[in-house]
């Protein structure tokens, strides 16, 4: 009853945020009713057995110990050691149902946040910051796992400990309870004071745990530069000064809470008073026995307890609130590139045919207009133009990363839209600028192209672009593990691997984006043989950064404004005099030797 | 002190309410009840103030040690030299600096609670034998096994929580992974594939919460059970003792109260057993750090540079990684140098030209000291760098590094990272100098713009400008640019190329680079094979005389495709 205290409070989630949540909780956790009720069930026959020790030892009292009855008092320790054995099977199958309802759900969330993640598209990880969306399915979901490991066992027994409490002692004796009672108002008061303090500073310590996290971070990663400009004793000062303001926001929340719990203890301490005090001299004027006045001493100091914890659970509640809203939220975000209703399989073999495309960003930048171009099966077309004229932005297009916003797109007659994601990404393959590796090994990295690829497929898809011998020849093999995401190897060697996969998934069409940075020169002259023999046989779009590159070409295609400015042969281009002819010009006469 | 006073109060509640109902109750005496119910309300409300207290103490002394460690901690990094920090795992200090120093906070201010604890645990059975020797030891028979049952759980939830932890970093990484690599997995409709591998560390923290969860199911029942027993006993063989009137009921009652008084405290020790663990594994982890020495401090007697121009020479020099102690975990030393001469005159500039490996970034990093020579000396303006004074030294020396490294600051404040107090002016001058001055302009907030992690993402050529634009600031004698300009957009590095040509003017300087054009722009080339000189002369000269120079650019032949080209 006092858990809802403090979410009308304005601090993070309004109360129809939090509806919306809990509604939304309830409607993810419903295939789950029927364990919901046997845990249910379970809390509260445990909750019961809590309960009946104190009621047990008042019977013993007045019934046996008072009237000299020893049957009455063995009889009493059976039932209390029957009980107690019992609580100890019911507790433990309690602890057990919770747990597994609450890692059953995070389980879920987590898989279907990330089944909605692969469903993006790339304007949607172009938009979000890479750390925001990993936060999602790792911190706030950890918030959440905070809750369900210990904060739901908690909550649901203290709550229903402290409701069936009220309900017993109220059936003992309804006049102590009264008495008793009137301790609340000020417990309630108090509670709410201090979840609403407690939740600003809790605000204020995760911030700065944040804020010195980051600062410790920068400190470690930038070590060299501090180092190199003797800057030590400046930037450990700028340290102290943030990690001191965390050690306030500290103080201020053990400030808060150090004179909470006085208050609880203090009301506790003081019903136990009143309910001997009172309670005795009721028994005195014969409207009480001895043995209720135990009875509520006991079931007294259960009472208190739980509001305490329960209010110490708030934060708990209120930053898992906060989690579930973001990773609702997320849900919620619609796929940008989905298929549609009735899709059809890509054709094979077909052309590729760019008509009267147009792109623009969300805000109306426009990167590229009228653009027409088509691609003859097998054939290899070099883009070419300054950074920033749309030449990725067209090839992101070929590979629907992106869908324009007028014109089309089709693959040997078929609408990009109109082609099922399946046979598309079989259809296409894409390699990145930079060659990125996930953990695990270099064949396991490879078979992300083909997942069903057998060990030899893999190497001779390696072999038939050159590439093998290079890892071949590792202690491991092919079976070297990358660790800290290919730190151990160079630029030059994870292009490489980019390309193995590529040659693995053997696409009819290729996009490449061409590395804008130079690699060492002995790798790089292997990823260029590499990207050569790729290329073969297929109908390849590359976005040039080298002209050399797009003078292999069959045709180059040079995009300037957002607009195809010419597109020929390099020749062709050459002879032409133009945008082309100036850029090669330049270049040549940029060498050095 | 408080803890003490906070224990007293607490056992003498029981012997309190005791006397009430003995005295009060039984007595039917109801003055004398009056009285010691409310000595119960006045020792109540102490008792709580004392609570605030002791709690608030107790934690401002944990959070005060946890800061004064983490100020160390840091301070001490910021001290230690290179070759400790190539080998630690940045994320292997993060931890120390954080999980370690929290395990610490948490042991700490548990002292004074388990001083208390104890002294209740002692209180209340001193009491409790006083009161009925008999009664007390049948009773408190079962009580020393909460403590056996808590220190167990604590020992086998540990590691079944770093199981949890272990594998949440596990699933963390394929979501960081699937997120940075999302270009290869949409590229190659990998997508599948990743979900399958989340899907399996799901399955794992899944299992792992679940084995935690079975542990807590076993033991926090056994927890709740044991004291029942007590109080069980105390009414089976308590309550045939009133009955024979060898026990009052007053005392009864309090032996109830007092049993479930020592719940708390005897389940506490457990945690706390469990914690000290932790703690002292954690407290050895950050000592270990912080009992490192850095290598690189003043040589006693360490004397200032001579006013000078940045004469640099190397005299027969010997070097290899790992060739000190590196404190955390010494690698086998791999030879760098190897008998290395040279010398750069004041006011000239170099070029080091060489294959992957041949030792060009280590003669860079020599310069500044961030590593000490094994044999051999090297010198600026006539002083061995290993003599003269550290700060000073770096003061005097610039460095743009290959892999640039910027603050979560403003731009300002990042080319501002020498000399926090230049002006405006200078800092656009700089900047200007490293080719950076147009963009920043175009970006929102112009100088204010904060970048890093947490602000504006710009490229990496846009980086290593205003790293090169810091290094001018600070106007060193001697500058070093190691591979400086890779990253910068071959459309716009000769701007950059001819902005550097004005910096190189007059300044001595080394550039270690693979593109020709830019190695076109030092005075001279020297070139490194496998740690020492192959040759040394202009760039045209080793062109025409040298076939290894010309291997070595012909290697990069490709490379040279991209010097200057405005596509």
């Amino acid at each position: 009853m006092w858990m809802g205290a403090g979410v009308d409070e304005d601090d993070k989630l309004d109360r129809d945020a939090a509806k919306q949540i809990l509604r939304r909780t309830y409607r993810m956790l419903r295939p789950h009713r029927r364990r919901m009720v046997f845990a249910g069930v379970l809390a509260a026959l445990f909750t019961m057995s809590t309960l009946a020790g104190p009621l047990l030892v008042r019977t013993g009292i007045d019934d046996g110990i008072k009237v000299g009855d020893r049957a009455v008092i063995n009889k009493v320790v059976v039932a209390y050691v029957v009980i107690a054995v019992l609580s100890y099977f019911v507790y433990r199958a309690q602890v057990v149902a919770i747990s597994r309802i609450g890692e059953d759900f995070l389980k879920e969330l987590r898989l279907r946040l990330f089944d909605h993640l692969q469903k993006m598209s790339m304007p949607f990880y172009d938009r979000e910051k890479a750390g925001v969306v990993v936060s999602r399915m790792t911190s706030d979901i950890d918030s959440l796992s905070e809750l369900v490991q210990m904060g739901l066992l908690m909550f649901v027994s203290n709550g229903l400990l402290l409701v069936v409490s009220i309900l017993v002692l109220g059936a003992v004796s309804l006049k102590l309870l009264v008495l008793c009672m009137l301790a609340l108002p000020p417990v309630i008061v108090a509670s709410r004071k201090f979840q609403r303090d407690s939740n600003i500073a809790y605000l204020d310590v995760r911030d700065g745990i944040g804020a010195t996290l980051s600062q410790l971070q920068e400190g470690i990663s930038g070590v060299r530069v501090v180092q190199a400009f003797a800057r030590e004793d400046v930037e450990s000062s700028r340290f102290e000064r943030g990690n001191r303001r965390l050690y306030d926001a500290h103080m201020k929340s053990v400030k808060i809470s150090a004179w909470y719990l006085p208050v609880i203890e203090i009301a506790g301490l003081g019903t136990t008073a009143a309910a001997v005090g009172v309670g005795g001299f009721w028994v005195h004027q014969g409207d009480l026995t001895i043995g209720t006045v135990t009875f509520f001493v006991l079931t007294l100091s259960n009472l208190f307890e739980p509001i305490q914890q329960l209010s110490q659970l708030f934060n708990m509640v209120q930053s898992a609130g906060a989690g579930l809203k973001k990773v609702y939220e997320l849900l919620d975000t619609e796929v940008d590139v989905p298929e549609r209703p009735g899709a059809v399989d890509l054709p094979a073999g077909g052309e590729v045919e760019v008509r009267d495309v147009a792109f623009s960003y969300l805000d109306g930048t426009e990167v590229l207009a009228g653009v027409d171009l088509t691609i003859a099966a097998g054939e290899r077309i070099a883009l070419v133009g300054p950074t920033g004229a749309g030449k990725s932005t067209l090839a992101k297009l070929i590979a629907r990363f992106y869908d324009p916003t007028a014109g089309s797109i089709a693959v040997g007659g078929v609408d990009l839209r109109d082609a099922t994601l399946a046979s598309l990404r079989r259809a296409m393959a894409v390699v990145p600028q930079e060659g990125f590796l996930f953990n695990g090994t270099l064949i396991e990295n490879i078979r992300l192209a083909r997942p069903d690829a057998t060990d030899d497929e893999i190497g001779e898809a390696m072999a038939s672009i050159g590439i093998l011998d290079r890892f071949a020849d590792l202690p491991d093999g092919l079976h070297t593990e990358v660790r800290e995401r290919g730190s151990r190897f160079s630029a030059g060697e994870k292009q490489l691997v980019s390309l193995g996969r590529a040659a693995l998934a053997a696409p009819e069409i290729l996009v490449l984006d061409e590395a804008t940075s130079s690699l060492d020169p002995g790798t790089e002259a292997v990823v260029e043989r590499a990207m050569e023999r790729l290329a073969e046989g297929r109908t390849t779009i590359v976005i040039a950064h080298r002209l050399t590159t797009a003078a292999r070409a069959d045709r180059v295609a040079v995009v300037a404004g957002g607009c195809l400015a010419e597109v020929g042969t390099h020749d062709e281009l050459i002879a032409r005099g133009g945008a082309y002819a100036a850029l090669f010009a330049a270049w040549a006469g940029a060498q050095p030797v | 002190m408080v803890g003490l006073l906070w224990s007293m109060t607490k056992v003498s509640i029981g012997l309190l309410l005791r006397q009430a109902v003995d005295k009060g109750i039984e007595a039917d005496d109801m003055s004398r009840l009056l009285f010691w119910s409310v000595a119960i309300a006045l020792v109540g409300c102490v008792s709580g103030v004392l609570t605030g207290i002791r709690r608030y103490l107790a934690f401002r002394e944990a959070r005060l040690a946890e800061k004064r460690l983490r100020d160390q901690l840091f301070a001490h990094v910021q001290r230690l030299h290179f070759a400790f920090h190539d080998e630690a795992q940045a994320g292997d200090l993060m931890s120390r600096g954080n999980t370690d120093l929290q395990h610490l906070q948490n042991f700490v201010v548990m002292i004074p609670l388990t001083i208390a604890n104890v002294m209740t645990v002692v209180g209340v059975t001193v009491i409790l034998v006083l009161v009925d020797p008999f009664l007390a030891v049948v009773s408190l028979a079962a009580l020393p096994l909460i403590n056996v049952v808590a220190k167990r759980f604590g020992s086998r939830l540990f590691p079944s929580v770093m199981g949890i932890q272990r594998e949440s970093a596990a699933l963390a990484t394929v979501v960081e992974e699937s997120v940075a690599g999302v270009r290869v997995v949409k590229g190659f409709g990998a997508e599948d594939v990743v979900k399958t591998r989340l899907g399996s560390a799901a399955d794992d923290v899944y299992r792992e919460s679940m084995d935690a969860a079975r542990i807590r199911a076993s033991y926090l029942p056994a927890l709740q059970l044991l004291p029942n027993v007590g109080l069980i006993t105390v009414l089976g063989v308590g309550g045939h003792r009133v009955v024979d009137g060898s026990l009052s009921l007053g005392s009864l009652v309090a032996f109830n109260f007092y049993l479930i008084l020592l719940i708390w405290p005897l389940r506490m020790l457990g945690m706390i057993i469990a914690n000290g663990q932790r703690a002292s594994a954690a407290a050895q982890r950050v000592a270990q750090v912080l009992s490192t020495d850095p290598d690189v401090v003043d040589a006693p007697g360490a004397r200032s540079l001579p006013p000078g121009r940045g004469a640099v020479r190397f005299e027969n020099v010997d070097f290899a990684y790992g060739g000190s102690d590196v404190g955390v975990e010494a690698g086998a030393p791999i030879p760098v140098l190897d008998g290395f001469d040279l010398h750069v005159e004041a006011g000239t500039s170099v070029a080091l030209v060489g294959a992957t490996g041949c030792g060009k970034s280590t003669v860079g990093r020599l310069i500044p000291r961030f590593y000490d020579v094994d044999s051999g000396r090297v010198l600026i303006d006539g002083v061995d760098v290993s003599q003269a004074k550290v700060d000073e030294l770096r003061r005097s020396v610039g460095i743009v590094f290959e892999e640039t490294f910027l603050f979560s600051d403003s731009i300002a404040a990042n080319i501002a990272f020498a000399d926090p107090e230049a002006t405006q002016e200078s800092i656009e001058r700089a900047a200007r100098l490293a080719g950076a001055h147009d963009f920043i302009v175009d970006l929102e907030h112009g100088y204010d713009s904060i970048i890093g992690e947490r602000g504006y993402s710009l490229s990496g050529g846009q980086r290593q400008r205003i790293a090169i634009a810091r290094a001018v600031l600070a106007d060193p004698r001697v500058l070093i640019l190691d591979d400086a300009t890779s990253s910068v957009d071959p459309t716009k590095e000769h701007e950059i190329r001819d902005a550097l040509g004005v910096v190189m003017e007059g300044r001595t300087t080394i550039v270690i680079a693979h593109r020709p054009a830019t190695i076109a722009l030092a005075d001279r080339v020297v070139l490194l094979d496998e740690g020492h000189v192959l040759a040394a002369g202009t760039h045209e000269a080793l062109l025409a005389d040298n076939e290894r120079y010309r291997e070595v650019l012909a290697a990069a032949d490709d490379v040279a495709d991209d010097t200057g080209v405005s596509v």
